[in-house]
């Protein structure tokens, strides 16, 4: 088993001796910063060296080879965490089976997206760029920081965070494999079954593995080794607690069935998204998971995302939950801060709470908030500069740095920021639908004769 | 009548009609006539490209049993030998194409099950058949070999068609049609990122992830079988042939080809070789001189696409008043020009790459060269790709690759450096068979500058195992660029119907366009390529997935 778990342990990160990905240094001065996690602190330097936030106070001064930016009047907060986003991928969904834990986002990463570079401007520093909600357990997801400007896929992975699996419960893989393709799940029954039979098959396939490895160790032994399935060997890995999941959610129900269910396998490492429904079994979600990733305000796009209000978020937040605001778009992704800003409307939160929910709080879900999320000496020199306070309608991202290194400057912002241009079209292809949730992309073929059945939104 | 006479006369008639069955005109032990008279050559007195940059004049090629047998200045001509005079001819070694689709088909879809999942389809059904040969979808006698030998290739390696694993490849001469021209059969595996429609893996998602899986499990699965041979009491072990095809590539014996595209899919081929070990060859690597370090340090072995974008940018009007149209168009023109120089980039980072002809149309191939050495590839280093480089690739290179004394007698003779644009092909040897091409004249004074005149009404005929088809293409000038159309025979019934010619280039005398038709509800594209000499058009017409046929027209008189 062990050697099976490097494999996959090289698998996932390779090549991470190979080339580091670029640090700067950056001296901010005279900000209003939004720590998040510790206050509001006015007329403040913040020193990024080398990557990282080395000091933050007053009458900071650095070596005259750092960059030094004049931020008086100017609001600086960290860079903005989308825990739910499908932006720099070539393919979202392999949506053939109920199961699909052997597939890694990792592997279609398209550092040529411009949409990176929309999610800079508006100020977003990490993504979660995740597998579709086809399946009941579906992809392994990635968590990508946002370096426009290479053409390496990995250097945008962010490859000290930990592994994640997206899973999705209700209409999705109900209608894709029930009524797309007659199997297996074809109610909310079903999807709880295959994860149930999933787990199952993993412990068994463990205890082949574990058994092997025993036989293994004998002299001369002439033990067989059973068969390698990565997609068992990946959910035995989330029933080691090596992975979070990502569970796309809606209904009260499904979202406590799924909390009995991890509860039952031991599995403790699990964050719900979209939960629309999440304020009916806030309680719940805040006594076992690692928290909800929620619309501000989006839904009735189908008919399992009715009961839905504003105030879910607020309700969540104050009663406890670990509560994240994501996109699940291209467009949402550039104004999360516009986003986290309705929960003051619709809940009263404050500042520090309202901004939490797109800063720290993701961070905790995606399982590093210890290296971004605040503004705190240690922590990734991920920033951005606004030139009102964030949660003003009238705030504007200035710049926004990953790691020291500065990605958008609105003064510097060109025409043309493509890294790629096809060498024959002058209009290349135009995805209309951008705003669209992706999370049901690439099913095309699925609808072809039901298409009229549900032509609506799909996320 | 005596039995004497008898016998004599019945002797006399059995000559007789003996003698009528085998006069008619060929020769007595050859009923088809197309037995040669000799296999043994004699190039003389011609300017001799033995290998990239190794040239030699006044040299003399002998050639017999299929083989170079002799090379050099003063070399004593067998008796035997069908001369030809290369005073003013060029030699260079046969082309080798390193990934050929030309006569391979596409195997018939596999039937699915009637308890059919698409969660879990057979290999067979999604597109899962290492273990087939692509000499059995394979046929020699296809237009398509034809095509590429005129064009001076003289081996390839054939890649099966079909899924994300279609097969094994093998490599072989475009000999002549009474061999079977093999020269290695399963040479290597091919693997693709094409994911199988509506079943898993539909993705590449699901095709990186199924490789891995497969991959590692047939290292398992051979560790149990040589368990299993050399040990009792071992269980036994399943045969699975889809394992057991990739049994070859543990070692580095079977190279995996992998079909990429750009720099992205090259990464990801790459990155599985890294992850699983095998010996990777790159199949059809196309704007991928950004990751040129990545591919150095991985040591695959690349083999470049012949196939060069088209020339948009520069027909693109830039209008005066628009800057931001203007700097788009700039930087599609800067990335036309990068692809151009890219097989020079790879030559200058020290790749020895080689070509491969899939998804290129054998009509552009000696025009993309061009453009490649215009954009800063040698001649030499254009050759070695063509030649030598590909040669050791697909580790053929102790008999093919250069000229040398033992080697197969594969060579392209043209009329004048191959690289120019002038120069024709006249003669091609392969496997020791020559093969004759006509040559004009009146191609030179045409390339000089004067373009063709394509306007007017032509009458074509275009030859097709169906039999030959005729029509009328009509061209009218508009503007710098013509516009024009085909009429033909209806194939949906009877009467004709007629397309628009779209994509209407002319080059000097090389002409091309295409046209669709819609047949059954299949929209079929046509490409045309060929040159066109005064009033005559000759070249080929070819149809994706079904061949190449020639095609010829001649212009009308002007009627007023």
């Amino acid at each position: 088993m062990k050697k099976i778990i490097y494999a996959i342990a090289a698998l996932m990160c390779w090549n991470t001796v190979n080339a580091q990905t670029d640090k700067g240094s950056v001296l901010i001065k005279n900000a209003t910063v939004l720590t998040v996690t510790n206050g509001t602190l006015e007329d403040t330097d913040i020193l990024v060296e080398n990557g990282v936030i080395r000091r933050i106070g007053q009458g900071l001064s650095a070596g005259n080879n750092v960059t030094t930016v004049d931020a008086s009047g100017k609001y600086v907060m960290p860079g903005i965490i989308d825990a739910h986003s499908h932006i720099a991928l070539d393919v979202v969904n392999e949506a053939t089976s109920p199961i699909t834990s052997e597939v890694w986002m990792g592997d279609v990463v398209d550092p040529y997206d411009v949409g990176i570079y929309r999610a800079l401007a508006g100020g977003t520093t990490i993504s979660h760029a995740m597998h579709g909600s086809a399946n009941a357990i579906g992809g392994q997801n990635v968590t990508l920081k946002h370096r426009f400007g290479t053409h390496d896929p990995e250097d945008l992975f962010m490859k000290e965070a930990p592994r994640t699996i997206k899973f999705a419960l209700g209409e999705n893989p109900t209608r894709v494999h029930g009524r797309g393709n007659n199997i297996q799940p074809r109610t909310r029954m079903g999807v709880e079954a295959v994860i149930r039979n999933g787990f199952n098959e993993a412990l068994q396939y463990k205890k082949r593995w574990a058994d092997y490895e025993q036989a293994s160790k004998q002299r001369n032994s002439k033990a067989i080794a059973p068969k390698y399935d990565s997609r068992l060997q990946t959910l035995v890995d989330i029933l080691d607690g090596d992975i979070i999941i990502h569970c796309h959610s809606y209904r009260a129900d499904e979202i406590y069935m799924l909390i009995q269910v991890c509860k039952e396998f031991g599995i403790k490492n699990i964050v719900f998204s979209h939960v629309n429904e999440g304020f009916k079994v806030a309680p719940e979600l805040a006594e076992y998971t690692m928290g909800a990733s929620v619309f501000a305000d989006w839904w009735a796009y189908k008919f399992e995302v009715y009961y839905s209000t504003a105030f879910n978020a607020a309700i969540l937040n104050q009663n406890g939950v670990l509560t994240s605001i994501n996109s699940d778009s291209g467009e949402l992704i550039r104004h999360l801060y516009h986003e986290a800003a309705k929960t003051q409307r619709y809940g009263g939160l404050t500042d520090d709470e309202a901004l939490a929910l797109i800063t720290i709080n993701p961070a905790k879900q995606l399982g590093i908030g210890d290296m971004v999320g605040s503004i705190e000496e240690g922590k990734q020199g991920d920033l951005v500069i606004f030139d009102n306070h964030p949660l003003s309608v009238y705030a504007i991202p200035q710049m926004t740095f990953v790691d020291g290194v500065k990605y958008f400057d609105i003064n510097e912002d060109k025409d043309d920021q493509r890294l790629k241009v096809n060498p024959t079209e002058l209009v290349e292809p135009i995805f209309l639908k951008e705003h669209d949730h992706k999370c049901m992309h690439d099913l095309d073929f699925l609808f072809t004769e039901a298409e009229h059945l549900f032509n609506f939104h799909n996320h | 009548m005596s039995n004497i006479y008898k016998l004599r006369l019945i002797l006399g008639l059995l000559v007789l009609v003996g003698f009528l069955q085998v006069s008619p005109v060929k020769a007595q032990s050859d009923a088809s006539g197309e037995k040669r008279v000799t296999g043994t050559f004699a190039i003389t007195n011609a300017t001799v490209f033995t290998s990239p940059g190794q040239s030699q004049q006044n040299t003399t090629i002998i050639i017999k049993n299929g083989l170079i047998d002799a090379i050099g200045p003063n070399v004593s001509i067998p008796s035997n030998a069908h001369r030809i005079a290369g005073d003013s001819l060029y030699v260079y070694p046969g082309f080798i194409d390193g990934g050929s689709s030309a006569g391979v088909s596409r195997p018939k879809d596999v039937e699915k099950p009637s308890n059919f999942n698409a969660s879990s389809p057979p290999d067979e059904v999604a597109g899962i058949t290492p273990y087939r040969n692509v000499l059995d979808y394979f046929d020699a006698n296809s237009n398509q070999i034809n095509d590429w030998r005129k064009a001076g290739f003289t081996m390839g390696q054939l890649i099966p068609e079909g899924g994300m694993l279609p097969g094994k490849t093998a490599i072989v001469v475009y000999g002549h049609k009474s061999s079977s021209n093999i020269y290695k059969e399963n040479a290597a595996l091919v693997a693709t990122f094409k994911g199988s429609r509506g079943m898993y893996p539909a993705t590449i998602l699901g095709v990186m992830a199924k490789f891995r899986d497969l991959y590692k499990n047939s290292e398992y699965t051979s560790q149990h079988a040589n368990l299993f041979a050399s040990n009792p009491g071992i269980r036994r072990p399943e045969k699975n042939k889809t394992l057991e095809a990739f049994y070859g590539s543990h070692d580095g014996s079977t190279p995996i080809v992998f079909a990429v595209e750009d720099d992205l899919t090259t990464r990801r081929a790459i990155r599985l070789q890294e992850e699983l070990g095998f010996k990777l060859i790159l199949n059809g690597v196309s704007g991928a001189y950004p990751i040129i370090p990545q591919i150095k340090d991985s040591q695959a072995a690349v083999l470049l696409t012949l196939d060069l974008p088209e020339d948009k940018s520069s027909k693109m009007e830039d209008s005066e008043s628009d800057d931001e149209r203007k700097a788009r168009i700039e930087r599609i023109k800067e990335a036309y020009q990068a692809r151009l120089a890219e097989a020079a980039k790879f030559h200058e980072a020290g790749i020895p790459f080689g070509f491969t002809s899939q998804g290129a149309k054998v009509g552009d191939v000696r025009k993309n060269i061009r453009l490649m050495i215009e954009n800063g590839l040698s001649e030499e280093a254009a050759l070695a790709a063509l030649t030598i480089n590909a040669a050791k690739i697909l580790g053929i290179d102790n008999y093919a690759g250069t000229l040398e004394k033992g080697k197969l007698a594969n060579m392209v003779i043209a009329t004048d450096s191959i690289f120019k644009e002038d120069s024709q092909i006249k003669h091609v040897f392969a496997d020791g068979h020559m093969f004759d091409y006509e040559t004009t004249e009146k191609k030179k004074s045409n390339g000089n500058g004067e373009p063709a005149d394509l306007e007017g009404r032509w009458e074509y005929s275009a030859q097709s195992p169906q039999g030959d088809s005729q029509g009328l293409l009509v061209f009218r000038k508009d503007g710098e660029d013509y516009r024009g159309e085909i009429t033909l025979d209806n194939p949906a019934g009877s009467g004709q119907i007629t397309s628009e010619l779209k994509n209407i280039s002319v080059d000097g005398s090389s002409l091309r366009f295409e046209f669709n038709i819609d047949a059954g509800g299949n929209n079929i594209t046509f490409n045309v390529s060929g040159d066109i000499s005064g009033n005559e058009f000759d070249g080929n017409l070819v149809v994706a997935d079904f061949g190449s046929f020639p095609m010829r027209a001649t212009k009308q008189p002007e009627t007023k």
